[in-house]
């Protein structure tokens, strides 16, 4: 067992990193040793990062202990850069984190002076300055090259920007320059956020933190019309959304809903998060209250304004989408569903049940399905998966059943149709799966029942029959 | 008594007043010929649409109303599918309408009578005569969430006509849900098909309800016009007519025709009788196994007890 993480105290009496448990409670007897535990580390980490969404959406993971915030355009918003870095690292403070950070125009050299410098804003002109008296291992190098550099005597960054290039690269590989170059702003490097980048947003910063649901909606009511005219100016509605509640201690939620058609009025997207929070109202612990509010529209589409005509059938359209939009929000996506007919002549293959608000499009002529090869009727009702029917006598080779045995009741078999031969798909079942004869048949009392067989009475001993469907 | 014209006036206007609370639609014919004189019979809306049955349009007043709750009703699990041939026939119906053409039909399905029966096929509506491209499938979980979409897609008035598919007699389906989806139907002008399946009969806020049972199907037609024997043709059912403001339940068989989307009066067809004596297929009839129970046999005898509605 090796320290992987110290404490101030700890430091100071002279404990290191990757030393041997049992070495530091020789130095220490009342040293308290917790064992590590990453995801909860993940978790913090990730937590911080959502929190850091406020100040800008570009937030990029940095291994286990560091964030990079692409401040790019909204460090205005705060007051400038170092009153941007002052504010981040004074409330991170306040919530019991010790942080340290930097501002320059290289995430290499941000890296580098918040962890191994003094952090603060580096201006363009004073990067090479900074990063001089820095030790090597500050430019993101593996454990061997920062070793073997110094053991060359190249200890600070300062050295290596003075030596000449050509054997540098060839004694140590093109990364010890790339890295190099990265630090001084000379080769670009790009933050990936870790959540993906928003295409509009609005947002409500509020001196007094709102609880009630009524608030919420309100505000998200508010933001939308200020969204309103941006999606106007491009010409077009959102089919994404989510709704981001910064929660006075920290804790940020983020609620998502879609649309089926693009949508841009205020009213329509406050309607879509109250069906939301209606959902998650468990979830959503308001606790002391939401400070920042903020809509984002993920994703947004083309917005044809359709003339009004007097018959009122675009009306219908409308209360369609707007159907379909309310419940996908409150029930979930999958709750909806509208069937597209597939090609494919195995009965539970042929349909594809899909979530109606990514497949129905009020308005347009759905393109009807185009059967071209000849079947049989298909039943009303199909089952999820075939069951399994005892038949007891059925004519030799490819009849029907005299009688079968199904959820415990014997059906005596009066009028039959078939057999519907299907041989199953072998591009995806194999060669060997079995064909299925299919075999329209009613009872004695009424009732339809679609029964296939699963293979031949030639090829197997006894092949099983299957219950699939009833018809009306 | 002598009436002067005033109290007339008034008279006829209560009236009037009362009939409308009750839905009737005499007196909305009554008033339909009155208006006619000023022209205003072309702009009033079709609140019925007629099944094309004599007998069954006499009995619902002109037809299934569109401005309301239907109710259907199977009374065993395994005659569920019948149930839903009729309430889709019903769709059907309604979708062949020209005004209604692009509204499409919503199920709001149940989730133990999916597990039993299955879910409603793509092809096999398509088959029925119901389009699959206008037709939505709602899953929910729960009866609430369920009587919610009701409510909320009746509410919309996108739908030709919405069905809602409940299991047997639910505790939280009562009275006055049922009478809160009802008044919800008749505000919006839209028809709610209550789909009750294996459950007992139950007081409710539907004028109308139907008892659906199989019935053996008509046969396949040759070109000649003669029946093929032995072949299984269009789906017909029992349907009896339980709840409605004629006291005598009406009982009839119907066919329906999924190519032209109309029902047909079927006679109880001969070969259901004579299948009974002689079996489809020659051979020996097996006995009904022993060691297990053949299917339940009738116990007791049926009393002529009241209806519950």
């Amino acid at each position: 067992m090796r320290l992987t993480a110290l404490d101030e105290v700890a430091e100071a009496i002279g404990l290191k990193k990757s030393q041997g448990v049992a070495e530091a409670r020789a130095m220490c007897p009342r040293l308290e040793v917790m064992e590590e535990d990453l995801a909860a580390d993940r978790r913090l980490l990730d937590g911080i990062a959502d929190w850091c969404d406020r100040y800008t959406p570009l937030v990029a993971l940095d291994g286990r202990d560091g964030l990079f915030l692409d401040i790019t355009g909204s460090s205005h918003l705060f007051g400038g850069e170092q009153a941007l870095l002052k504010d981040i690292l004074l409330r991170l403070f306040q919530m019991g984190i010790d942080a340290r950070g930097a501002i320059s125009s290289a995430p290499g050299l941000s890296w580098a002076a918040s962890r191994f410098g003094s952090g603060g804003v580096i201006a363009e002109e004073d990067m090479e300055l900074v990063l001089a008296p820095l030790p090597v291992a500050s430019l993101r190098l593996e454990e061997q090259t920062v070793a073997s550099l110094q053991k060359l005597g190249l200890k600070q960054v300062g050295d290596l920007i003075m030596a000449p290039r050509a054997p540098l690269a060839r004694r140590f590989g093109a990364k010890l320059l790339l890295r190099l170059d990265q630090a001084l702003g000379r080769d670009e490097e790009p933050v990936s956020p870790r959540r993906p980048v928003a295409s509009l947003s609005a947002e409500r910063r509020l001196i007094e933190p709102v609880q009630a649901e009524e608030d919420i909606l309100y505000l998200t009511g508010q933001i939308a019309l200020s969204l309103k005219t941006s999606l106007e100016e491009r010409g077009a509605g959102g089919r994404a959304f989510e709704l981001m509640l910064f929660r006075v201690d920290g804790r940020v939620f983020r609620i998502a809903a879609g649309v089926s058609q693009p949508l841009r009025d205020p009213k329509r997207i406050a309607g879509l998060f109250s069906e939301r929070l209606q959902a998650v109202h468990d979830d959503l612990d308001a606790g002391y209250g939401f400070e920042i509010l903020r809509l984002n529209v993920m994703r947004y589409e083309a917005f044809d304004t359709p003339q009004e005509d007097f018959d009122g059938a675009r009306q219908k359209d409308v209360s369609l989408a707007g159907f379909v939009d309310r419940v996908s929000a409150r029930l979930g996506a999958d709750c909806l569903q509208s069937f597209q007919l597939c090609e494919s002549h195995v009965p539970e293959r042929a349909v594809a049940a899909n979530p109606a608000i990514h497949a129905f499009t009020p308005g347009k002529k759905p393109a009807a399905g185009v059967f071209p090869w000849s079947r049989s009727e298909r039943p009303l009702r199909l089952f999820r998966r075939p069951e399994l029917v005892e038949v007891s006598l059925a004519e030799v080779p490819e009849g029907p059943p005299q009688s079968f045995h199904w959820r415990r009741v014997t059906h005596r078999v009066s009028r039959s149709q078939g057999p519907e031969r299907l041989a199953m798909e072998w591009w995806v079942d194999g060669a060997d799966a079995q064909s299925r004869d299919y075999f329209r048949i009613e009872d004695d009392t009424g009732h339809r029942f679609w029964l296939y067989r699963e293979g031949l009475y030639g090829q197997l001993p006894s092949p099983r029959w299957f219950m699939h469907g009833i018809f009306a | 008594m002598v009436q002067t014209p005033m109290t007339r006036e008034r008279l006829f206007a209560l009236r009037e007043e009362i009939s409308r609370l009750e839905g009737s639609s005499i007196v909305a014919a009554r008033q339909e010929a009155l208006d006619g004189e000023s022209g205003y019979a072309k702009q009033r809306e079709i609140h019925r649409v007629p099944l094309g049955i004599a007998a069954l349009d006499h009995a619902m007043e002109g037809g299934l109303a569109l401005n309301g709750m239907t109710e259907i009703r199977s009374q065993l699990m395994r005659d569920a599918t019948a149930a839903t041939g009729f309430a889709l026939a019903l769709a059907a119906l309604l979708q062949r309408m020209p005004d209604e053409d692009r509204s499409p039909v919503l199920w709001i399905s149940d989730a133990v009578t999916s597990m039993e029966t299955g879910i409603p096929y793509a092809l096999g509506l398509a088959d029925f005569g119901v389009k699959p491209e206008r037709f939505l499938h709602a899953a929910p979980r729960r009866l609430e969430e369920a009587l919610w979409l009701a409510e909320t897609a009746v509410e919309s008035g996108a739908f030709s006509v919405s069905i809602l598919e409940v299991k047997g007699n639910p505790a939280h389906f009562g009275l006055t849900e049922s009478r809160r989806l009802s008044l919800r139907a008749k505000m919006a002008g839209r028809p709610l098909l209550l789909l009750r399946q294996s459950g007992e009969e139950e007081a409710s806020s539907a004028p109308f309800r139907f008892l659906v049972e199989p019935a053996p199907a008509t046969s396949r037609f040759l070109p000649d016009r003669s029946m093929l024997g032995g072949s299984i043709g269009n789906p017909v059912f029992r349907l009896t007519l339980e709840k409605s403001r004629n006291p005598a339940p009406v009982s009839l068989l119907l066919e329906w025709n999924p190519h032209d989307r109309q029902f047909l009066p079927a006679r109880e067809p001969d070969h259901a009788r004579s299948a009974r004596k002689l079996p489809a297929h020659s051979g020996p009839r097996l006995p009904a196994p022993v060691n297990r129970p053949d299917r339940p046999q009738e116990v007791g005898s049926v009393l002529a007890l009241e209806r519950a509605s």
